[in-house]
């Protein structure tokens, strides 16, 4: 498979330095790419590889060096050159946006950023990453109208690949631990992908602690190591075990080592399961005793954290029997994921290790600083951290250093059972057979240990193993049959259960119960039925009239804080924003129509500018909106310190303007949420403003930029709370600085009851319409109950209450 | 210098303090110690409530107590109307009443999984309701005695603020050197990792709001004593001042770091800010605009580089 080298490389790392501050994270770094050759990088954890690529990528800029593309040194080398050079790279940590669909996600990237596209783009966008996902993974089964967050992990690294692999003129594809959530047949799949780009001459630089694959696909093997090169060499004059060796492993490679087996001698049952079924776990038998390492094996996803975390929660109740499952002891957990469910990211070692042990550490009501320092040193010391000490902070630390932490705090509790999520995930071979060395201890002291591993020979370590397949236990291996083997052919054995036929078909029924708008709109038929029950009038054409006039302005308030809510974000000063912009109207527009334009437009400049300001300095919405609220309470007080003005002629002349049939109100509603509902979810910049809700990074890494995204969120918004505070003021025929604070505290329950998740990306314009009335309506339908006005502001509030509770419960249903 | 500055958040409200301090001598025409002094006392309330809101806050995942000034009302017409029975009864029971409260929020919070933001938002909307129904039923005068306490001097020290320092210092070993503060602040860094490391997270997190809650109820029962009894807005002058305080002070509004000197000079600097702008003798409405600006730009200046890394 050896290319004919090229004679210049495509591109070229030249004496690549990269220092965060005294941290040497890449000295004298030289690294070529030749066009279609397949590079295996490997190199321990924290040996600067990640760094290089980011480099590559343009994400950090070198300290020095020079980085030379197709011949030519490149002065500047940003994100755009490196685009533009056709390097792509799949992010060890998927960058999806998760409330987006698989096809968005793929749109997103390569879908023009102009202003307009011609119609139809959806369709194309849709056919396309359905055949370009059925071109490189055959029979993924991956459904392109899904929300990335319902598919499995394997399948969104799938679709991850793919979407980097979509990047025209790529010339060098970047793949970081591809494998990890993958099957063996999907990274067969992936192989073949990667020996297809690389024959159409296309680089890939493949990165992996599994070293089979490494030697396997690749043609030249890259080592690094402490942020310098440390060698090359040709996968075909080397096996596993040399270049372990190569590394700097400790000699033993894994398989190899043997870890006695012989005292079998089992102590007291620490946990058994008997006959379990649910959370997608088909009759689950099993049980640990103290004194053995006890390993879960089977392919990716199927169903071994699950387990796990059965496992783990029943340390709630120990020694009490529940659902079959019996814990006996103490349990501690040690997860793989160390960014997300591993490490205290503002700590340093000393306080990530000591938080699993408080109670070891206590002296009467407080911690001993000396005692909890002792415990921490003695593990540092243990362990062989990479670090300046036990108070360096967490995040200066590579990820195998960070896993001993975790580790560390997962043993040190004293723990009689210790559960291990993937440990060694990401983590380098040094590292791992220290990880080894230490469950083996754990395990002589009489601890139980449960070790659930992605590596299937990693489970050769342990004394029994359970293997799973789709939710079920399929074989026990004990002892000497635990081998790599027989691991891949019980993972591969026929389950018992009947597969649940997962494809629900997607009923209208079904469609509609699970609709976020179905919530809102049987709270505004409701409340129509309710108030047309006391009043039957309100159903002719003036009624609706009166009646929806006065939900015009709370319906483009919850709009407003819609698209902020969109972000992520949440907007506290609407209610006064809105005031202001009603004095604006009243007082300024009315006299002097330029001057009144011109301060509307400041004003929605202002929102834009508020929404840059939350994102360049990263301060958190709520407190920058409560501290705007004042400002605009301020300026509206200015220029009204006391209520007066009047509506302009033409405003109110529209507003009261007989539209045939529907009532204009009403009119207004439906424009302003079909075209909200238009600009989020039809227009091309809709996903990019919900994809910044969820994942800004991953738009970012496809080319928009957040702070746009963000700053168009908030002038949106801006201009809602115009048309807001317009129909506030065509409503009350004037301007009052006070008396529209209640917006904000409405617009919220609004956006809540419309459907929207307040933690942004996933919205519902329609809904939120719906919504708008239904509120308005309670209000109508208090006071002609005569509820005492002091009440009104208790039920919305428990309004809010309730419809989260119900949203609650229709989740649990939905069994997510 | 970055390092320091990020280590000891309480330099800014320190150094706008005396910049306020400074300022507000130049417009008065006098430099005035006893201006600190009676500054502490009079911010003591907001003080207060700000610390509570640290506590929530810290507890993480964007919690946040926005219900802090009706509990601080409620707290108020509680105290007053049972001290006419007995003093302690009526402090305890205000306080009890504001856990009480944060009880409700944690629950809610927790168990219904509403995000704290709406739950505060709605329950402050109910508790505000109580008081207006509640207040013409209540005696609303407060304590002699009580109140003649609450005025003690001693040196230019009040005995609000003593009160102050001692619950800060209370509140400060509490996070700082007890298992519970090291667990708050876990949990409030990450929540799926605290659970990992087995730290009961519910209890934590409702715990948090349950302290914020009788913090505001001491505000409550003080400031009621202090104003002479109690009346429906009285929690909103406080409702602004407290939030800034909090975040100005250096609680990371991500959660997991919290500072109690950095909080409790936070919420005399925003004090200062407040008489600085009545002594200007500026309008109700530019007061307004320039304490919402002040504290935007505040918290542009000082809220540190370390959220972004995440």
């Amino acid at each position: 498979m050896k290319k004919e080298r090229v004679q210049t490389p495509y591109i070229e790392l030249s004496k690549v330095n990269r220092f965060f501050g005294i941290t040497k994270a890449l000295e004298q770094i030289d690294f070529q790419i030749f066009s279609g050759e397949v590079i295996g990088l490997v190199g321990p954890n924290g040996a600067g590889k990640s760094t290089m690529m980011k480099i590559l990528t343009g994400v950090l800029p070198p300290t020095d060096g020079k980085i030379i593309v197709d011949g030519t040194e490149m002065k500047r080398y940003t994100t755009k050159e490196a685009k533009e050079a056709g390097i792509a790279c799949a992010y060890q940590d998927l960058s999806l946006c998760t409330n987006l669909s698989v096809y968005e996600n793929f749109a997103m990237l390569n879908v023009e950023h102009g202003m307009f596209t011609k119609p139809g783009w959806r369709k194309t966008a849709k056919k396309e990453t359905k055949e370009l996902l059925e071109k490189y993974f055959p029979n993924n089964q991956i459904d392109i109208m899904k929300p990335v967050e319902r598919l499995t992990l394997a399948e969104r690294q799938i679709v991850e690949i793919c979407k980097t692999l979509m990047t025209d003129n790529l010339r060098v594809l970047i793949l970081d631990e591809p494998t990890s959530a993958l099957s063996t047949d999907k990274a067969n799949q992936l192989h073949k992908v990667v020996e297809e780009l690389s024959a159409r001459g296309t680089s890939v630089i493949y990165i992996s602690h599994k070293l089979e694959e490494i030697l396997k696909i690749s043609d030249r093997i890259v080592m690094m190591r402490n942020g310098k090169n440390s060698g090359e060499c040709d996968p075909k004059e080397i096996d596993t075990v040399q270049l372990v060796e190569m590394l700097g492993g400790s000699g033993a490679a894994k398989g190899k080592q043997k870890i006695n087996r012989e005292n079998a001698a089992k102590g007291d049952m620490a946990v058994s399961v008997k006959n379990y079924t649910g959370k997608g776990l088909y009759n689950i038998n099993l049980h640990v005793h103290k004194g053995e390492i006890v390993g879960i094996s089977g392919l990716a996803g199927s169903g071994q954290t699950e387990l796990l975390n059965i496992l783990f929660e029943a340390g709630r109740y120990t020694g009490i029997e529940k659902k079959g499952v019996l814990l006996n002891s103490s349990v501690s957990y040690v997860s793989g994921d160390r960014a997300r469910e591993g490490i205290f990211h503002l700590w340093d070692i000393f306080d990530n290790i000591i938080i699993g042990n408080l109670d070891q550490v206590k002296k009467g009501w407080f911690l001993n600083k000396k005692k909890s320092e002792e415990l921490a040193q003695s593990w540092y010391d243990k362990l062989k951290f990479r670090a300046e000490g036990i108070h360096s902070p967490i995040m200066s630390l590579s990820g195998g250093n960070q896993q001993k932490a975790l580790i560390a705090r997962g043993i040190a509790s004293g723990a009689e059972l210790i559960i291990l999520n993937d440990p060694t995930a990401g983590v380098d071979i040094e590292t791992k057979q220290e990880i080894y060395g230490l469950l083996d201890e754990a395990k002589r002291a009489g601890k139980a240990v449960v070790l659930y591993s992605t590596e299937d020979a990693e489970i050769e370590i342990c004394d029994r193993a359970y293997i799973m397949h789709e939710g079920e236990i399929t074989e026990e291996l004990k002892g000497e049959d635990i081998t790599v083997p027989n691991i891949v052919k019980a993972s591969f054995k026929d389950t018992k259960h009947q597969k649940k036929s997962e494809e629900k078909k997607e009923s209208l029924i079904h469609r509609v119960m699970t609709s976020r708008v179905l919530l809102p709109v049987t709270a505004m038929i409701f409340m129509i039925l309710i108030n047309a029950a006391m009043n039957p009038r309100i159903l002719s054409y003036m009624g609706m009239r009166m009646l929806v006039s006065s939900a015009v302005p709370l319906v483009f308030a919850a709009l407003g804080q819609m698209f902020i809510v969109t972000a992520g974000d949440v907007d506290m000063g609407n209610g006064y924003s809105i005031a202001l912009v009603n004095v604006l109207v009243g007082i300024i527009l009315t006299g002097n129509p330029l001057m009144g334009i011109v301060s509307l437009s400041v004003f929605v400049g202002a929102y834009a500018l508020m929404g840059a300001l939350i994102h360049v300095r990263n301060i958190p919405a709520i407190v920058v909106t409560l501290g705007a609220q004042f400002v605009w309470w301020g300026i509206a007080l200015v220029i009204a310190p006391s209520p007066g003005g009047s509506c302009p002629e033409w405003l109110l002349r529209l507003y009261k303007f007989d539209f045939p049939l529907i009532p204009m109100p009403i009119v207004l509603c439906i424009l302003a949420g079909g075209s909200c509902w238009y600009i989020l979810f039809r227009a091309k910049y809709g996903m990019i403003l919900r994809g910044i809700g969820n994942n800004p990074l991953a738009v970012e890494r496809s080319g928009w930029s957040y702070l746009c995204a963000k700053m168009v969120n908030y002038v949106l918004a801006g201009l809602m709370v115009i048309c807001s505070g317009m129909a506030y003021t065509a409503v009350c025929m004037g301007a009052d600085a006070n008396s529209s604070a209640t917006y904000c505290m409405m617009s919220i329950a609004t956006v809540i009851l419309g459907g929207c998740e307040m933690s942004g990306g996933v919205v519902a314009p329609v809904g939120v319409v719906c919504g708008g009335i239904a509120m308005s309506f309670i209000t109508t339908i208090l006071t002609s109950f005569r509820v005492d006005s002091n009440y009104q502001t208790a039920v919305t509030g428990l309004i809010l209450i309730v419809v989260l509770a119900i949203k609650l419960v229709m989740h649990k249903k939905e069994g997510k | 210098m970055k390092k320091i500055m990020t280590k000891y958040a309480f330099i800014w409200p320190l150094l706008g303090s005396i910049f306020l301090w400074i300022a507000i001598s130049i417009v008065s025409g006098k430099f005035s110690v006893g201006q600190i002094f009676s500054s502490a006392k009079l911010c003591s309330f907001a003080l207060l409530l700000a610390l509570g809101q640290m506590v929530v806050v810290t507890s993480g995942e964007g919690a946040i107590d926005l219900s802090q000034q009706y509990i601080l009302t409620l707290a108020a017409y509680i105290s007053c109307d049972l001290m006419q029975y007995n003093v302690i009864l009526g402090i305890i029971a205000a306080v009890a009443v504001g856990a009480f409260c944060g009880l409700v929020n944690g629950i809610v919070n927790i168990y219904l999984k509403v995000p704290a933001m709406v739950t505060t938002l709605a329950t402050g909307y109910i508790i505000f309701t109580i008081v207006l129904v509640l207040a013409p039923t209540m005696k609303t005068l407060p304590n002699a005695g009580f109140v003649d306490f609450i005025n003690l001097h001693a040196g230019g020290f009040s005995m609000l603020t003593m009160i102050c320092m001692i619950v800060a210092v209370l509140l400060a070993l509490l996070l700082y050197k007890t298992k519970y503060g090291k667990q708050l602040h876990a949990v409030g860094q990450k929540r799926i990792a605290a659970k990992y490391a087995g730290i009961k997270v519910n209890k934590v997190v409702i715990s948090a709001f349950v302290i914020g809650g009788a913090l505001c109820g001491l505000s409550g029962t003080l400031c009621g004593a202090f104003n002479g009894g109690a009346f429906q807005d009285m929690g909103t002058t406080y409702f602004l001042p407290s939030i800034a305080a909090a975040f100005v002070g250096g609680t990371a509004a991500s959660g997991g770091k919290s500072n109690v000197a950095g909080v409790c000079l936070g919420a005399l600097m925003m004090y200062l800010l407040t008489t600085f702008l009545n002594a200007a003798n500026l309008s109700v409405g530019m007061q307004r605009l320039i304490q919402g600006a002040v504290l935007v730009l505040i918290l542009v200046a000082s809220v540190s580089d370390d959220a972004k890394k995440n």
